[in-house]
């Protein structure tokens, strides 16, 4: 629908998604209580908001709506026992994730509304569609007119780490040699110098005999997670895989361990003292506050602990995440859609994520199409949306995805907005405790979620 | 070929009164910390130190993504309708020739036995004005692929910087027509050459050594083991046929709601999983080794046997870009070593 149509006689659209068992009857004992309300919104069923997936939520604005309602049972009234609870988890972080994207949270509710509760059903619903009446219609997902917002927060100067001393490298062929040579791994997955045109960087390379075990090197160009090799068929073929891991690396294996993706006896980590890679020039980002330039989870231990640097500063994103969140959320709208505007649909971020492992992917699916294909504004929103969405409280902020993206779209943020979200509410980290339940298949019964009316 | 010499100062004042005239203009632009082709409104907003885009020039020929077909649901019948395809007078400045060369490699397969007008209608109302390399960067290897940071292949006019100004080759009758939009800007080229320039930008590039085809002996060589070595670290991500200037797969998807709807080409890549997957399930090129096979024998083998013509220009986007530093003309290199050892 056009904008201008939109504006003539717009009334607001609102879909609610609900369950069946508390809220679906609620609102149908409103209307066989004969109670007068807005009739804007329109119900779709669900068995359990444990089943609502954020990606229907996307779908609804994708599709044009102006305001969206979730609402089921009470905590602790689930037909299916917890499944509101998850759901309540879920909604925790998708809501800020939202307000972080630039959607204006008056087009977002969350609701428990009983079976008894009608005259709530009612009244909620008025409320709801004079909120959005006051939003106005909800942005159509294609780009901003206006200028581009810029983030008036420039990274800090960091310079280029120590290169790690050659005694690392000579460690890490040492250690190659005798697990080939034992044949306790089949291949030693690690980095070589790279040749041709980037010469100076390191590159992947898989090792499987001990004879080649020379090929291997460590330095500070070894930027790569080598974590996203350990689900590849073509490695995994050789048996038990020996991989060269930085701390950031090891959170990933923990999170692949976790999901069940490996077993941690079919790895054999060899754990690197790291003091920081090199990307585009100067240090990570990532490696400013890295609490893991020691390794925390490994079978072999390379470099001196003694050696790490201390840390002595916050995330260099969070002064840029706080930027954001000091604008409106016009502004902020107006600096994603830009940016997912310039997205070519490579997947590049997903083939490069260790904890991107889903085959087919959500994006891969068609019967329905749930992410759009084409890399035009809206498709580009959905699938952006969902890639950062479903590495919520998984990714451990390794920074490959955005040092991979051939247009420069600032993944990181939105990785690091969530992984912040999570901590702050669940008191979780990723990539620590391999046998820790994930944040978001798991409950707590205070978990605090004081926007659910 | 007509030749003629332009100053830098006549060249921005004929760039602007291009604009002028109405023409769009698209030139390599700063964007977002990306260097891309874009449409400017001045000579002042090209893109200052430019060597390469990070996209390729192909999406101005063949977008990311276009709808080549509408349909509406009228009283229960389908009822479809041709979109309209950009048929705007454009000038392209400034192509690499690596760049320029993707022009006709690409219009081979659109302008072939079937004629793509969604190609054709933007091919024919494109001019190509190439900018010579005096700069090769290390990725760069046009040379071993039959070309030359000079060469004018798919312009329809060449600078090529020599001293302070240029020489400006016509090549077309297209490009005469743009020059003579301003005749007085150029002056005649006289003893002007490019041989200098040229030999002195070859004698830069890291990797002048010619690459080997396989369009007569790929056979030999498909079932080699060097293929699985080689491709292991690939991960199947998009990013090299999307920054390449000569590939052109694509996929095409329907998007529609209940009354209407689009059907859309958007550009694929071979490189994904799901490029060959069959609806049965069956994949048959079902590991990244078959996939980054397919890849390299196309560049390098089956389009050469189909047209005639190499199909990589040697501008090492891939290379640059590839998240695990997959280098393309090292690949070559090494398979043709590997079969050499096995008498392939």
């Amino acid at each position: 629908m056009t904008n201008e149509v939109k504006e003539r006689n717009w009334e607001p659209k609102i879909v609610a998604f609900v369950c069946n068992w508390c809220t679906y009857v609620g609102a149908d004992a409103a209307g066989t209580s004969r109670m007068q309300y807005a009739p804007n919104v329109r119900i779709i069923r669900f068995p359990c908001t444990g089943r609502i997936d954020p990606l229907f939520i996307i779908r609804a604005f994708q599709h044009g709506v102006d305001g969206v309602i979730v609402s089921g049972c009470h905590p602790g009234d689930c037909h299916y026992v917890s499944g509101n609870l998850l759901a309540r988890r879920r909604w925790i972080v998708f809501r800020k994730f939202m307000d972080f994207l630039g959607l204006d949270l008056r087009r977002l509710h969350f609701a428990w509304v009983s079976a008894t509760e009608g005259a709530k059903w009612a009244q909620l619903v008025n409320e709801i569609v004079e909120e959005v009446r006051q939003a106005g219609p909800a942005p159509t997902w294609a780009m901003p007119t206006d200028g581009a917002t810029k983030i008036e927060a420039p990274l800090p100067e960091i310079g280029l780490p120590p290169s790690p001393p050659p005694e690392l490298t000579l460690q890490i062929r040492e250690l190659a040699r005798q697990l080939l040579g034992t044949g306790e791994v089949g291949v030693v997955v690690g980095y070589e110098k790279a040749t041709g045109a980037r010469e100076g960087a390191a590159t992947p390379t898989f090792v499987n005999k001990p004879e080649d075990a020379d090929r291997l090197i460590f330095n500070e160009h070894c930027v790569h997670n080598l974590a996203v090799y350990l689900t590849n068929p073509l490695v995994k073929k050789f048996g038990k895989v020996g991989i060269v891991a930085k701390g950031c690396d090891i959170r990933s294996i923990v999170g692949l361990i976790q999901e069940n993706q490996i077993k941690r006896e079919d790895v054999s980590i060899i754990g690197v003292v790291c003091n920081g890679v090199v990307v585009n020039g100067r240090l990570a980002d990532k490696c400013v506050a890295c609490p893991v330039k020691v390794p925390h989870i490994y079978d072999h231990l390379v470099g001196d602990p003694s050696s790490v640097q201390a840390t002595t500063s916050g995330h260099p994103l969070d002064a840029q995440i706080a930027y954001l969140e000091s604008l409106s959320p016009e502004e902020r709208w107006n600096y994603w859609m830009p940016q997912f505007a310039r997205c070519i649909r490579c997947y590049a971020c997903r083939a490069v994520c260790p904890l991107c492992y889903c085959q087919p992917c959500i994006a891969e699916k068609h019967r329905p199409q749930w992410i759009p294909t084409s890399p035009h504004p809206q498709g580009n929103l959905a699938w952006n949306i969902v890639r950062a969405w479903h590495l919520a409280g998984r990714c451990v902020g390794c920074g490959e995805c955005t040092r991979v993206c051939p247009v420069g779209i600032r993944l990181d943020l939105l990785n690091r907005k969530l992984a912040i979200e999570v901590e702050r509410a669940f008191d979780y980290r990723p990539g620590f405790d391999p046998s820790a339940p994930t944040p978001l298949s798991t409950h707590r019964p205070d978990d605090k979620a004081d926007f659910i009316r | 070929m007509l030749r003629k010499r332009l100053t830098s100062e006549n060249l921005n004042k004929w760039v602007d009164s291009l604009i002028a005239s109405g023409l769009r203009v698209v030139a390599p632009v700063r964007e977002g910390g990306l260097t891309l082709f874009r449409p400017i409104t001045s000579s002042t907003q090209i893109a200052a130190d430019y060597t390469k885009t990070d996209l390729p020039f192909k999406e101005w020929l063949f977008p990311p993504t276009e709808v080549i077909l509408h349909y509406r649901i009228v009283d229960g019948e389908p009822v479809l309708e041709d979109p309209e395809v950009d048929a705007t007078k454009t000038v392209a400045l400034f192509l690499r020739p690596c760049d320029a060369a993707a022009i006709p490699i690409l219009d081979s397969v659109f302008g072939g036995d079937y004629e793509d007008e969604f190609y054709t209608t933007r091919r024919r109302n494109l001019t190509v004005v190439g900018l010579s390399c005096t700069e090769p960067q290390p990725e760069c290897f046009c040379t071993a692929v039959g070309l030359s940071p000079t060469s004018e292949m798919g312009s329809d006019i060449l600078l090529t910087p020599v001293g302070d100004e240029f020489l400006v080759e016509v090549l077309t009758e297209k490009g005469e027509q743009l020059v003579n939009q301003q005749p007085d800007l150029f002056a005649d080229a006289g003893n002007l050459t490019k041989e200098q320039v040229t030999e002195q930008a070859i004698a830069k590039m890291m990797r002048k050594e010619s690459l080997p085809t396989f369009a007569d002996t790929y056979a030999d060589l498909f079932e080699h083991p060097i293929w699985e070595e080689i491709a292991r670290k690939c991960l199947g991500c998009g990013i090299c046929a999307y920054s390449c200037p000569t590939c052109h797969c694509y996929d095409i998807v329907d998007e529609a709601t209940l009354f209407e709807g689009v059907r859309c080409r958007n550009w694929d890549c071979c490189g994904f999983a799901l490029f060959t997957l069959h609806a049965s399930g069956h994949n048959p090129r079902p590991t990244q080794a078959h996939r980054y096979r397919q890849r390299v024998l196309h560049k390098f083998a089956y389009f050469l046997q189909t047209y005639g013509q190499n199909m990589c220009v040697g501008c090492g986007r891939c290379v640059i870009k590839c998240p695990v530093g997959m280098d393309i003309y090292e690949v070559v290199r090494k398979i043709v070593q590997a079969c050499e050892r096995v008498g392939v």
